[in-house]
């Protein structure tokens, strides 16, 4: 039996659920982006909460709280069949409880560290590289991460401009979280094009730029290592990248 | 006005940008204060990096490049014709919220040409610290320069206000500073130095009996040695960073290969290539005395007073104690597995948990991500041997020349 969710988290932990409580699972999809196969049934599962909540806990109790992080991260990666590694390795986990995470390489386990381990390194990255630029007064950010980074980096931003409003837009996702005098809230469905800079906007971005620029030293020139810690497709989105 | 803004600070970041640090780490603080912006995480953030793969976290820059001072190797001394500019304090704490506010940097990174003398310099930096603090509200990361020779009050005000400080021992002898800073005075670099260390103690202490005590450079303190424009040898420089790292609890002793700017016939001439290999493997030794337990006795025989440049320093370790590999992976304390040149204390500790489970094979080894690379001539996996040579320093050395030659001839492939 293949389980087709809704693309939540929650949608995600109650396929985990039928598994267990129904028929076992062949695999998991996303509702939309599934193509029926000629060898499997397939159900839509219908998102519970409640039954959510009982995989979640089951998985804070039996394997650990760092497997519960490892598997939100992986859910929130662009990973190819994400949720079957979260499958798969919930199925071996269950098994070995608290000693889970000690099986670093084993291969039920490897590819889900894999794919957290990638989106924890893009969520640190764009802690720095994220850029916003000041729209009347309300700090505007556009980017492109392969990972769905919104829910993990609004709080660092919502601590730091606290007394701000702020836009986050993953244009990737077509979706934006709208920060406002302690409260966020993530929308979808979301286009912000054409943007106008002020003319003092454009000054501090000139100001930064022509820093930017000048801290090379000439004599360290190492564009490979820069490439390596900016890659390419993250660079238009960076306002000292462009001219 | 704008234009003017622009050229001053072309002039006072081009200015400050020899400074190797731009470490924002070490401080966690949350935005608590009503209208505040900003905070401090921990691990440090890296903002961009320069077109020479540098990280660029803070907004770097002098106060002014304004100097009375001679020193040969700087050229912001007072005898080179440069061009000159001061920011007053309104504008640099106006231009890091600014940046801050977009995301540019994690905060500022204040220093100064000593400009009058001393204390007035000192007192310049107070108050843009003050400013940015008391007036703009601002918590991001702030690491200031002390200037040497500074009153010990305005250096304990300014302390009071910043993250981190730092004083620039900038060479490891007396006589290389007499040679080549004459107007400076080791006493007055000392003397900030061993301040921030007590007043660091006396605030952590008091911390324990008030909690609501504010700590004085949270951050701890740095410095910076010019590695290159002297005589002095490796060995003198490590032992000089040891004793920093002893008496000063340094968060860190940075190291700057000499960049020719002035032709002086104290120095290094104009054409010569900064040692930036040199530099490098400085960090590496560096490392290894702080985080896998080397003493700097164990990095030097008695006839080499200076880390090769073609092979690291912990393989040359290696090669030295030959006797004691291979190490066998499944049995190896943590101590003797960051012994192993290429394991890192990621691997090590990887290694020890893992192997709890199962006796690790070479195939694990490779699936735990571990390079291998230098590694499998150290090691044995179930007491199997996997170096595709003898152990003899010669030969792994030879191996190693090839895998270069190789590496560099499939680049080569690729770019045609």
């Amino acid at each position: 039996m293949d389980y087709l969710y809704d693309g939540t988290f929650e949608g995600l932990l109650t396929c985990i659920y039928y598994h267990y409580k129904k028929e076992n699972a062949c695999n998991i999809f996303e509702k939309s982006s599934y193509q029926q196969s000629i060898i499997n049934d397939f159900e839509i599962v219908e998102t519970d909460a409640n039954k959510a909540k009982v995989v979640l806990d089951a998985i804070n109790n039996k394997i650990s709280n760092e497997a519960y992080v490892d598997i939100y991260y992986c859910y929130l990666s662009d990973v190819e069949n994400k949720e079957n590694i979260i499958l798969q390795f919930l199925v071996f986990a269950f098994k070995y409880g608290r000693n889970t995470m000690n099986f670093y390489s084993h291969e039920k386990v490897l590819p889900l560290n894999e794919a957290s381990l990638k989106v924890f390194k893009e969520e640190h990255r764009f802690l720095g590289i994220l850029r916003f630029s000041d729209i009347g007064g309300v700090l505007y950010a556009k980017f492109s991460p392969d990972s769905d980074l919104l829910v993990l980096i609004v709080d660092h931003f919502a601590d730091r401009y606290k007394y701000e409003k702020f836009i986050i837009h993953d244009i990737r996702r077509n979706k934006a979280v709208v920060y406002s005098q302690n409260f966020w809230e993530v929308i979808e469905n979301v286009n912000i094009e054409n943007i106008e800079y002020s003319s003092k906007e454009k000054l501090i971005q000139s100001l930064w730029k022509q820093y930017f620029t000048g801290l090379a030293i000439k004599e360290r020139t190492n564009i490979d290592l820069q490439f390596q810690f900016v890659p390419n497709r993250y660079r238009k989105n960076i306002t000292e990248f462009n001219v | 006005m704008n234009d003017e803004l622009l050229e001053k600070l072309k002039i006072l970041s081009d200015a400050a940008k020899y400074d190797v640090s731009c470490v924002s780490s070490g401080v966690e603080r949350k935005n608590n204060t009503v209208g505040g912006i900003g905070n401090a995480a921990a691990s440090g953030i890296c903002h961009t990096w320069s077109a020479d793969g540098r990280c660029i976290s803070l907004l770097k820059i002098l106060l002014t490049n304004d100097c009375i001072y001679d020193c040969h190797y700087c050229s912001n001394r007072v005898t080179n014709n440069v061009k000159r500019a001061t920011f007053t304090p309104e504008e640099v704490a106006e231009l890091t919220i600014q940046f801050y506010r977009r995301n540019y940097i994690e905060g500022l990174f204040l220093s100064s040409a000593v400009v009058k003398n001393p204390d007035y310099t000192m007192e310049n930096i107070y108050k843009t610290l003050e400013l940015l603090r008391n007036k703009y509200n601002f918590w991001g990361y702030i690491h200031v320069k002390v200037i040497p020779g500074a009153d010990p009050l305005l250096i304990q005000k300014t302390g009071m206000l910043a993250d981190r400080m730092s004083v620039n021992i900038e060479l490891p002898t007396k006589e290389s500073l007499k040679i080549l800073a004459p107007q400076k005075k080791i006493e007055n670099i000392i003397l900030p130095m061993s301040q921030i260390n007590n007043e660091i103690t006396r605030t952590i202490e008091d911390k324990k009996s008030f909690k609501s005590t504010p700590r004085f450079v949270p951050g701890g303190q740095s410095t910076q040695m010019i590695v290159g424009a002297t005589a002095d040898s490796d060995k003198t420089i490590l032992n000089v960073s040891q004793n920093l790292y002893d008496r000063f609890n340094m968060k860190r002793v940075f190291f700057s290969a000499y960049i020719p700017v002035i032709s002086s016939p104290n120095l290094p001439a104009v054409s010569t290539v900064p040692p930036l290999k040199r530099e490098h493997r400085l960090y590496q030794a560096d490392w290894l005395m702080r985080f896998y337990y080397f003493k700097s006795e164990e990095l030097f025989t008695e006839i080499d007073r200076n880390l090769d440049l073609e092979f690291d320093p912990k393989i040359m370790y290696a090669f030295r104690n030959i006797d004691k590999f291979p190490i066998e992976i499944n049995k190896a304390s943590y101590e003797e597995l960051l012994r192993v040149p290429g394991l890192g204390v990621t691997s090590a500790k990887r290694i020890i948990k893992e192997r709890k489970n199962a006796e690790l094979s070479y195939d694990s080894l490779r699936k735990m991500k571990t390079v291998l690379k230098r590694a499998q001539y150290f090691i044995t996996v179930k007491g199997k041997y996997y170096g595709n040579t003898k152990l003899e320093p010669e030969a792994i050395k030879n191996e190693l020349r090839f895998k270069e030659i190789q590496k560099q001839m499939s680049i080569f492939d690729y770019m045609q």
